[in-house]
């Protein structure tokens, strides 16, 4: 099981959007992943150490070193496959290369 | 002729209202996706979620005011200080207003006017952000409360609407800018919020005049937000307050403790309502995106969605964090205020647009914060009476709750929108000419704020322009 972050500014709308979403293409593909949402502002080194992939809205600044794979998951958003798939692509490539 | 017409619509949705606000809004959301041609199972879900999310919101506000209002009463008796109003947050207020039918009315106006502007090539912004439409309607249902005229408050909903569209094209440079996204990036946000950037430039351009060196004592915002940690976070915040109102109220020990933990509670709850009522929306916002990129197609344009991408910055949280505890302050002392902040205390409804403004200018934001915590809390206490009898009529308020206790938002995004539809909604209802020159003297300064703001971020976006072609060379 890969375990995701999904992080926007309320912890509400976009991250959980980015998170139905991720969790529904990724069993698509046969993946079996689970998301969890934060804010934004109640991220430390110590939560993001728990995870294997940050997919964060946008780009993002943090006091310490992220050190997992980070994807920016802005463009599932849009709602329009075609923009949303290379999210999926490079997630998808991550998710292989973890299981190795 | 007309009242024929009336005369039907109350045979077909007299029944419907009388079934009160949860099943009303699960049978309306789910018939609207239906038509936006979603599959029936998703619909359906996201109708039944709405249901749910309107009753669980009424639960967690009837926890949090079973509770507070009569600390609250104990505490304006021991201090003196007139602070009267439970302060819920965004939650239930988002709730509230999308069990009105009438939102739905508004949904559909503006994504009308919003295809329209983008065929007219008017704005180059794509609305997809469905659930934030909530912003407009409670200023709509704020002019129907006043003058019973839904033509008004539809002609300021649209007015608003167009106002929102040509925000989001002039803002997207500087999203670009502040948040590093490469030029084929279409995200930008028609968000309610923004429309406060007129006033904050207002105050930003006197900082120029009188304090041009502010900017060099700026600290480093992530820092700061690091050091807080959980203590600024939502059940932290709601234990903190609480705990003063107990202490301040001279309630026995345990009901401090009681108080504090119910207010961590609430607020945690809110949230999590939150999330299931803005999952409601998918379906019928996935529709309506397929429904409009339809319509558009081989037009590029950028996509209007909710603001978090811009809490990617610190400066907004570290802004935040910093206005909290001195809003409170204002809060206790400030004429004309019933607020106690609560719930909106973290001021997620004012730091995005200082952000955009001061393009993270750490002190100014919080300088200009705090010129603008008052208009928020003085807004919060006029629409008090609203908020508290519109969560009634939709049965998220329980109907044997104390008398004169209100509920409200202290920071709910569109301060001076609020008392612009005040302003129009009392003109509506009595036409004395009065009260008409105070609507139309409001509109045109506000209008007139908006048009020199305008101008000032095309300055701005042909400066990002210039050191972009030099970057080329």
């Amino acid at each position: 099981m890969i375990k995701i972050l999904a992080a926007c500014g309320a912890g509400i709308n976009s991250s959980h959007q980015i998170k139905t979403a991720i969790e529904n293409e990724m069993k698509k593909r046969k993946y079996d992943v689970s998301v969890d949402t934060i804010v934004v502002k109640d991220i430390t080194q110590e939560i993001m150490n728990k995870y294997d992939i940050f997919t964060p809205i946008s780009k993002m600044k943090f006091s310490f070193k992220i050190d997992i794979p980070v994807v920016e998951a802005g463009p599932i958003l849009y709602r329009i496959p075609a923009m949303a798939d290379p999210v999926y692509d490079e997630l998808e490539n991550i998710i292989r290369d973890l299981n190795k | 002729m007309l009242n024929l017409i009336i005369d039907f619509a109350n045979t077909i949705f007299q029944p419907l209202i009388d079934l009160g606000a949860a099943p009303m809004m699960f049978i309306l959301l789910s018939l609207l996706a239906i038509l936006m041609k979603v599959k029936v199972s998703k619909a359906l879900e996201g109708g039944l979620k709405l249901a749910i999310a309107l009753t669980g919101i009424g639960a967690v506000i009837n926890i949090l005011t079973g509770n507070f209002a009569p600390a609250l009463q104990d505490f304006v008796k021991s201090t003196g200080i007139e602070l009267t109003i439970t302060d819920v947050g965004w939650a239930p207020l988002a709730t509230i207003t999308w069990g009105s039918a009438y939102t739905l009315f508004f949904l559909l106006i503006l994504v009308i006017v919003n295809l329209v502007l983008l065929i007219m090539n008017k704005t180059d912004t794509l609305d997809i952000d469905i659930f934030n439409f909530w912003h407009l309607s409670i200023v709509g249902l704020l002019v129907i409360y006043y003058s019973d005229s839904l033509l008004i408050a539809t002609l300021l909903v649209i007015l608003l609407g167009v106002m929102k569209f040509i925000n989001a094209d002039i803002m997207k440079p500087t999203f670009n800018d502040l948040l590093d996204m490469p030029e084929h990036n279409p995200t930008t946000t028609t968000h309610m919020n923004f429309l406060l950037n007129p006033l904050i430039m207002l105050f930003d351009k006197i900082i120029d005049k009188l304090f041009p060196s502010l900017d060099k004592y700026d600290f480093d915002a992530a820092w700061l937000n690091e050091k807080i940690g959980f203590w600024g976070s939502k059940f932290a915040i709601g234990i903190y307050l609480g705990v003063f109102v107990g202490i301040l109220g001279r309630q026995p020990v345990s009901g401090i403790f009681t108080l504090g933990f119910i207010g961590g509670v609430s607020l945690e709850l809110f949230s999590t309502v939150g999330t299931w009522f803005i999952a409601s929306m998918e379906p019928i916002s996935q529709g309506i995106t397929d429904f409009m990129s339809k319509k558009l197609k081989g037009r590029t344009f950028n996509i209007g969605i909710d603001w978090p991408f811009v809490a990617a910055r610190p400066e907004m949280w570290a802004a935040a964090n910093v206005l909290a505890p001195i809003m409170l302050i204002i809060a206790l002392f400030l004429p004309g205020s019933k607020i106690l902040p609560l719930g909106g205390i973290i001021a997620i409804g004012l730091t995005p647009a200082l952000l955009v403004v001061c393009r993270g200018k750490i002190l100014r934001m919080i300088l200009i914060g705090i010129i603008m915590l008052p208009v928020f809390l003085w807004s919060g206490t006029a629409i008090a009476p609203f908020v508290t009898e519109t969560a009634q009529s939709v049965g998220a308020l329980p109907e044997g709750i104390a008398e004169g206790t209100l509920i409200t938002h202290s920071t709910l995004e569109g301060p001076v929108e609020k008392f612009i539809a005040i302003l129009v909604g009392k003109a509506g209802k009595s036409f004395s000419l009065d009260s008409i020159l105070k609507a139309l003297g409001s509109l045109v300064v506000y209008i007139g704020l908006f048009v020199w703001y305008i101008k000032e971020m095309k300055e701005r976006n042909k400066k990002y322009e210039m050191s972009k072609q030099k970057q080329t060379i």
